[in-house]
């Protein structure tokens, strides 16, 4: 702001922002942001036992069991999400209807290839992205997996003994170990991949307002402009 | 004043060397025996009766047969001692004085008898062994035996019930101060005296059997676990809780273990998994809780702990483990014993697909994460690189500065930018400060809705002197 003096006030092209999350993408990374926040520091005293804080925390039966419902509640709540994510993809497929902005492609492998030329100084230009880069494909699937692995996980040590009616036991041990371990594989890659990326690379808080503005969907995101400016000429 | 601080000092010094005095003469109170018992006595009667403390004196008469007493509870009270049983034990060997212990012997006649009953007898006479065993006496003193007897139970155990004093032999090593085997033997049968059907359970299970039988003294014998005199109720959570440590004293020892072919991973593994977890976090915290977790003794038993193989007992028997997790699992059916790691380290055999998770993730964490840090890193200085070079040539150029990263982007933006343009004239213009109005109903609603908003960039903080210069350059916002 405080450079708008009166000659560049005059000069400034005119901003727009379009819309990128709809409310509902933005209240499902909301919850799915708070449940995991708290899966994670619920879960985490319960894989480090070994630290005192960890112990502190767990010292009592009753503490355990209240860390306990504290993460079982919460893995409900990112259940109901899971279950309202993948139910809405369901019902835009069979309408015909689902973008498939976010499927991976080998463009992707293209771009992840013509970036690492770019960062290693080989080019000079960044590769051009569609609606979602290659870097921002990967969060979504890396995440989608890992809630998969963990649900999938978590229930079966939440319920042993009705998980091994039917599955072998040595599933237990083996689910125990992969739901913390992708927790924590998980809980770093969101702090190297995903806060770098829209902290740190650059501040993208199109997830909490929604839109991103003409200047970044034109630099970060150049084919998805083009594509909109297109449509919307095409229409005019 | 002088003279009252003085008469004061000279008071203290007086009172500790008389206290120093007291208490020298009480901890260097000399062994009684034989030829030294005069001199400790000093009692009036000696001089009459000069031979009263020989232990001779004493058994002119008590080695006679038949001397015997019948007490007012009925119960004969029999006064012969076995001389040469005496003699062969460790009292007699050291030459103890019959007195040092029947203090209430001074003389003959023998003073009035006071006790009623044979209980009476051990309970008058046992408090004498701490003027020689101070330490094991006062850790009696701590034990469940004699917080029983306090409560009144007469039938606690004290020195005597467990070592007869007239033919008690030596139990350690007197180098060393280690338990002699032989004493190590014959603990069980002691403490059977009054425990005896945890003794029958005892002798049946892999330790009691290879102490009983074989003479193997490598088993733990009671005492190893419950301690020797200052011995503790095994019923309280933190005894119990304490268990896992209790065992994995022998359990957890190479050498021991590895004469029997046995894992010494048993503490380990067992604090990783699902029961112990919980039950070592009590111990380092508030170890006095009840926990409904398993420890050792839960699972393979607490005297009868048999052979994992044992066909009744044994936990690598599939049935009897099965029957163990139902205890607290009832619903468990046949494949849940898998569940628990059974105290193994998995491998490809033996829970694999354990081990094949715990392979998979040792690479793909350092395989996927490790690139992906990287790239963040190059992303970053890449980035960094760039200001530099762009707040660099600013002050020389004074024009308009391009980083490379735009240099294509934006000059082909302004080409194409006729389109959108087009759009911005149905959109409200900039000075209007409506940022968030819908204004192209025709556009999908999830897309494209144009709304003014200010100019933005991403890559621009760190040039001080873009704001003044640099006119069509983005305005900086943060």
């Amino acid at each position: 702001m405080s450079g708008k003096n009166a000659k560049s006030t005059t000069l400034a092209r005119q901003e727009r922002s379009f819309l990128r999350f709809t409310v509902g993408q933005r209240w499902e990374h909301a919850i799915l942001l708070l449940s995991g926040l708290v899966l994670l520091l619920t879960g985490l005293p319960q894989k480090y036992r070994e630290f005192s804080i960890s112990q502190d925390l767990l010292s009592t039966p009753e503490q355990i069991f209240l860390i306990r419902q504290v993460h079982h509640i919460a893995a409900i709540v990112l259940s109901l999400l899971v279950m309202y994510h993948v139910g809405r993809i369901l019902v835009l497929m069979s309408r015909r209807r689902l973008p498939g902005d976010l499927l991976p492609t080998m463009q992707d492998l293209r771009d992840a290839w013509h970036m690492l030329q770019y960062l290693l100084f080989l080019r000079k230009d960044k590769p051009r992205f569609g609606r979602y880069n290659f870097e921002q494909k990967v969060t979504y699937w890396v995440v989608f997996f890992s809630v998969a692995i963990m649900g999938i996980s978590g229930l079966i040590i939440w319920f042993p003994v009705q998980m091994t009616q039917v599955l072998p036991g040595g599933v237990v041990p083996a689910a125990k170990l992969a739901h913390s371990t992708e927790s924590v594989a998980l809980a770093i890659f969101i702090v190297i991949w995903h806060i770098y990326h829209v902290h740190i690379e650059r501040l993208n808080l199109s997830m909490f307002t929604g839109r991103l503005s003409e200047e970044e969907l034109r630099t970060f995101h150049e084919k998805e402009y083009q594509r909109l400016a297109n449509q919307s000429g095409e229409m005019k | 004043m002088r003279l009252r601080n003085l008469l004061f000092a000279a008071g203290l010094i007086a009172c500790l060397v008389s206290f120093g005095f007291a208490l020298s003469s009480a901890s260097a109170r000399p062994l009684p025996v034989n030829g030294e018992v005069e001199a400790a006595l000093s009692l009036p009667q000696s001089g009459s009766q000069p031979q009263a403390a020989d232990n001779g004196f004493c058994l002119s008469c008590h080695a006679n047969e038949g001397l015997k007493v019948e007490l007012d509870s009925g119960e004969i009270l029999r006064l012969t001692l076995d001389a040469d049983a005496f003699q062969a034990s460790v009292h007699g060997a050291n030459e103890v004085a019959c007195i040092s212990c029947h203090t209430d012997i001074t003389g003959i006649p023998h003073p009035e008898r006071t006790v009623n009953t044979l209980r009476d007898v051990t309970l008058k006479y046992y408090t004498s062994c701490k003027e020689c065993h101070a330490e094991q006496f006062n850790l009696t003193l701590d034990s469940v035996h004699q917080r029983s007897l306090a409560a009144g139970n007469n039938n606690a155990a004290v020195c005597a019930d467990c070592h007869n004093p007239h033919t008690q032999a030596r139990m350690t090593d007197p180098a060393s101060g280690e338990l002699l085997d032989e004493a190590r033997l014959h603990v069980p049968e002691t403490c059977a005296r009054c425990h005896s059907a945890i003794y029958n359970a005892y002798q049946q299970s892999v330790h009691g059997s290879a102490l009983t039988q074989e003479g193997n003294t490598d088993v733990p014998t009671c005492i190893d676990c419950h301690g020797v005199h200052n011995i503790q109720d095994p019923t309280t959570a933190t005894f119990r809780n304490s268990t896992p440590y209790l065992c994995a004293t022998c359990h957890t020892d190479e050498t021991l273990m590895k004469k029997y072919g046995l894992s010494t991973q048993v503490l380990n593994t067992y604090v990783a998994d699902f029961h112990g977890t919980t039950v070592e976090i009590f111990n380092k915290e508030f170890p006095d809780q009840p926990t409904n977790k398993p420890v050792c003794t839960d699972c393979h038993g607490v005297h009868d702990i048999a052979k994992i193989d044992d066909p009744t007992k044994g936990l690598a028997v599939r049935e009897n483990l099965l029957n163990r997790c139902q205890t607290c699992h009832p619903d468990a059916n046949a494949n849940f014993p898998d569940a628990w790691l059974s105290h193994y380290i998995p491998t490809p055999e033996k829970y694999p697909i354990v081990y094949y998770v715990n392979l998979f993730y040792k690479f793909m964490i350092p395989g996927v994460l490790i690139p992906m840090a990287i790239l963040a890193a190059m992303d970053f200085t890449r980035k960094m690189i760039n200001l530099s070079r762009k707040s660099k040539r600013v002050p020389a150029h004074e024009a308009p500065p391009i980083s490379e990263a735009e240099a294509a982007a934006p000059e082909e933006i302004q080409a194409e930018s006729v389109e959108p343009a087009a759009i911005s004239e149905e959109a409200p213009p900039v000075s209007e400060a409506m940022p968030e109005t819908p204004a192209t109903p025709q556009t999908l609603a999830e897309e494209s809705a144009a709304a003014p908003v200010e100019q933005t960039d991403g890559e621009e903080p760190t040039a001080p002197t873009d704001e003044s210069k640099n006119d069509n350059e983005e305005a900086p916002h943060d």
